[in-house]
């Protein structure tokens, strides 16, 4: 399976319809398997910063193709991959939580970035998009 | 049961909201998508696929859809969006502004050629972005937003798909 324009869509209502219902505006992205941007979609009433924030946790998710909260502990300095964050390679990564990778089994097709509320809230939208498609 | 209802309705409607004077407030997030649908369907029937983006007037984007395989040309819709909102000017102007070869780059002293913008990362002036006013198209109208195409085989493609997108507002 491909992440096209389609496969992005019905995954963004999907969120939508959870934030919605919860009552949390929110920005929704989604990357493709390369990490390129193939739709995002800043909901009525969700912050300007959202957008960017979104996906930039959809690129840190797929990049590292583990939910974008789990890449804190290569900070952590009783881990192997501590000074990882002191590298300053990139600007999108990001160790906020909201991001989750899309596998297809064991690959990984894409990701899904949501930005707007709380953590809790953010990881809740981003289940119900990625439980959307698969 | 009820509020799954309410909800499903809010999320499906389209309807652009008009002001009791006529004009346009603001960009909803179902406003922007049937733009972009409309324009994605009027590069469909043209046979060329695009990335199509809608920003609001902070110059923010509200929604941004790619159609095809070149991923940098979503990067471009946002830009061009951007430029048409910043400026309240179609990306078609600055593009005869910034132009050497028009009457308006090389007039008396130079004005439009100096306006290069090489140093504003966000600027592109191509054609392809367009500003969305409250109402009609004259410049006193406040702009609301822009919508920015990118990936069709001309410029005047780009502009077209755009304006396709804009004009299904009023449908």
């Amino acid at each position: 399976m491909e992440i096209t324009l389609g496969i992005a869509k019905k995954l963004i209502h999907a969120g939508i319809k959870e934030a919605l219902l919860k009552g949390n505006p929110c920005t929704i992205a989604v990357v493709d398997g390369d990490g390129w941007l193939v739709a995002a979609e800043r909901m009525d009433g969700a912050l300007i910063p959202t957008f960017d924030i979104a996906r930039d946790k959809a690129w840190t998710a797929l990049a590292f193709k583990m939910p974008s909260s789990d890449i804190y502990k290569f900070g952590d300095s009783t881990m192997p991959g501590f000074g990882f964050n002191t590298t300053g390679w990139n600007d999108r990564i990001t160790p906020l939580a909201g991001g989750l990778p899309i596998k297809d089994g064991n690959e990984v097709i894409g990701a899904v970035g949501v930005s707007g509320n709380i953590p809790k809230q953010d990881i809740a939208v981003c289940k119900t998009a990625v439980d959307a498609i698969l | 049961m009820k509020k799954v209802k309410k909800v499903n309705k809010e999320l499906l409607s389209r309807e652009t909201v008009f002001e009791e004077d006529g004009c346009i407030k603001k960009i909803t997030l179902g406003m922007a998508e049937k733009m972009i649908d409309a324009a994605l369907r009027w590069a469909r029937n043209g046979g060329f696929e695009c990335s199509v983006a809608v920003l609001d007037a902070s110059g923010t984007v509200i929604a941004v859809h790619r159609d095809n395989l070149m991923p940098e040309t979503l990067e471009i819709a946002i830009d061009k969006a951007y430029t048409a909102a910043a400026m309240t000017a179609p990306t078609r102007m600055m593009a005869i502004m910034t132009s050497p070869m028009t009457a308006m780059g090389v007039g008396p002293d130079g004005h439009g050629t100096s306006l290069g913008f090489r140093h504003k990362l966000r600027w592109c002036t191509v054609n392809g972005g367009i500003p969305i006013r409250q109402a009609g198209t004259s410049m006193g109208m406040k702009v609301i937003g822009a919508i920015g195409t990118s990936g069709c085989p001309s410029g005047t493609d780009d502009n077209l798909c755009s304006q396709a997108g804009a004009t299904s507002l009023y449908e």
